[in-house]
């Protein structure tokens, strides 16, 4: 493939969709031209959906032939987990497949959601829940007044964690007026500028974007 | 050689995560039952809801959740539904997360008074889920019935009773935002406040909280509730004793414990600095 078709092209059409994006969004020249901007707005958004949804089962294809391949390399440590993905991927879209040749929404298959009510997400949240044991040791070694910022951090956790919890109302009705005042003006002056950072390098990274500039999205350049 | 490290099988950490089991499961078992004070935040929210939003208005909830995040989310979610329920709102729901259909069942299924007396396409629907992310969050925004053609258990959009009169999110009077991530705040701040001036309520987890205030406090959404104490909250206001309120005494408890485990790492560490260094033998 010539330098045109695999690196260029693509510049091209990404730039060309943003411009078109940017002036879909921000600009409004009249009833008519908005009107064909809706239309036009709704059909690049309409293929972002088609893209994402093709893009989850190239992403299913991928964990097959990730996890098919560490079988081949026959490590006994990583077989069985393999195993176990290939076994559960394949028993999901086939239940799947059957819900949808019975014509029924796939989530009520009485199979599918059981497997996903009564497997998945207790091993789900049991995943989650166990991050709870990690804080608490955590905050056992690292809460330390060691100097002044340390002290100030240490107090507005106390102060946080006595604000959400009952037991705080009865130490002191304050905890919870001043766990909303530290979460609105402290905690939203902070947040602030970060979010707006966000958009500022989200408008540099656009405009690297329109003028070729950006190239990393493509992979690694040959 | 090297000595080997031995592992002891019963450490601090094993002391720490034995007492923190107590202290969770001994409230979630017997209920001490601890009073609850109602913070402003959700008051707001309440009385937004109660005030300001018509009677059988039309809402959109988009649950956005895990598993993972399930015992946080789902509490607020069930306990602002009752209460859009009791206003006679029109509530669509949809998910733009792949998890969405399955959380969407296990809320009726755990929550089934809610639901009670309430028809599917006349009082509720369900979107099912759309793959897409924000672009999917602009296309809905712009046209239902143009982004999709059936709801999630293949009913035709056009034979849903409800949803003759909607379509487009000038259509909605709220949209409800119960999720697990931060970006989906986003996505419906850009598309669905900034562009057609729909207000957002946010329901989030404790620790996505802090970061989704500046859109409160521009008034890029008319509140939020976080975290499973924000559901208590607000299951109290609205009469119904839910998931919320019963994992707040474990919650109080395990936070107490927290807090002591702090304290005593403090004595500890002030001990171990106060005591004097033993002075090092100069080297000739």
């Amino acid at each position: 493939m010539s330098v045109v078709v695999r690196r260029n092209l693509p510049q091209i059409i990404v730039a060309l969709i943003i411009v078109l994006m940017v002036l879909f969004y921000f600009f409004y020249i009249n009833a008519d031209v908005s009107k064909t901007f809706t239309t036009a707005d709704k059909a690049l958004s309409d293929w972002a959906i088609v893209i994402t949804a093709i893009a989850a089962i190239v992403g299913g294809i991928d964990i097959l032939r990730y996890h098919v391949n560490q079988i081949r390399k026959r490590e006994m440590r990583q077989i069985i987990f393999s195993c176990i993905v290939i076994v559960m991927e394949i028993i999901m879209v086939l239940l799947a497949c059957y819900a949808l040749s019975s014509g029924i929404a796939i989530t009520t298959q009485p199979n599918f959601a059981w497997l996903y009510t009564y497997l998945y997400a207790p091993a789900d949240a049991a995943m989650y829940s166990i991050l709870v044991f990690y804080i608490a040791s955590a905050s056992y070694r690292t809460f330390r007044a060691r100097n002044p910022p340390a002290i100030l951090l240490l107090i507005v956790a106390i102060i946080v964690m006595l604000g959400n919890t009952s037991l705080g109302a009865m130490i002191w009705e304050g905890f919870l007026p001043l766990r909303d005042w530290i979460y609105n003006v402290p905690n939203t002056a902070a947040f602030r500028p970060i979010t707006m950072g966000i958009g500022f390098g989200l408008i540099m990274l656009g405009l690297r974007l329109i003028v070729g500039k950006e190239t990393t999205w493509m992979g690694r350049r040959e | 050689m090297a000595k080997e490290e031995k592992r002891r099988p019963f450490g601090m950490a094993q002391v720490i995560y034995t007492l923190l089991i107590i202290s969770i499961v001994i409230p979630l078992l017997n209920p001490v039952g601890l009073p609850i004070g109602i913070s402003q935040t959700t008051k707001d929210v309440y009385n937004y809801i109660e005030n300001t939003l018509p009677a059988g208005s039309p809402v959109l909830i988009d649950l956005y959740y895990e598993m993972a995040a399930r015992a946080e989310l789902e509490p607020q979610a069930a306990a602002v539904v009752k209460h859009l329920f009791e206003k006679n709102c029109k509530l669509v729901f949809v998910s733009t997360i792949t998890y969405g259909p399955i959380v969407f069942e296990l809320l009726k299924s755990t929550a089934p008074d809610l639901f009670e007396g309430k028809q599917y396409g006349t009082d509720y629907v369900f979107l099912g889920y759309i793959a897409g992310n924000e672009p999917a969050v602009a296309s809905l925004a712009q046209s239902i019935r143009g982004t999709i053609a059936v709801d999630n258990y293949g009913t035709p959009i056009a034979n849903l009773t409800m949803m003759a009169n909607i379509d487009k999110a000038e259509d909605f009077k709220l949209v409800f935002i119960v999720s697990s991530g931060t970006d989906t705040f986003g996505w419906y701040v850009r598309q669905w406040y900034t562009t057609h001036n729909v207000p957002l309520l946010f329901g989030a987890l404790s620790v996505i909280g802090p970061s989704i205030k500046p859109y409160v406090d521009a008034k890029q959404a008319i509140g939020m509730l976080t975290g499973q104490r924000s559901a208590a909250e607000y299951e109290t206001l609205v009469g119904r004793k839910g998931l919320g309120l019963a994992s707040m005494d474990a919650q109080s408890f395990a936070h107490a414990l927290i807090l002591v485990f702090i304290i005593i790492g403090n004595i500890l560490f002030l001990a171990t600095r106060s005591k004097p260094k033993p002075k090092e033998v100069k080297k000739k």
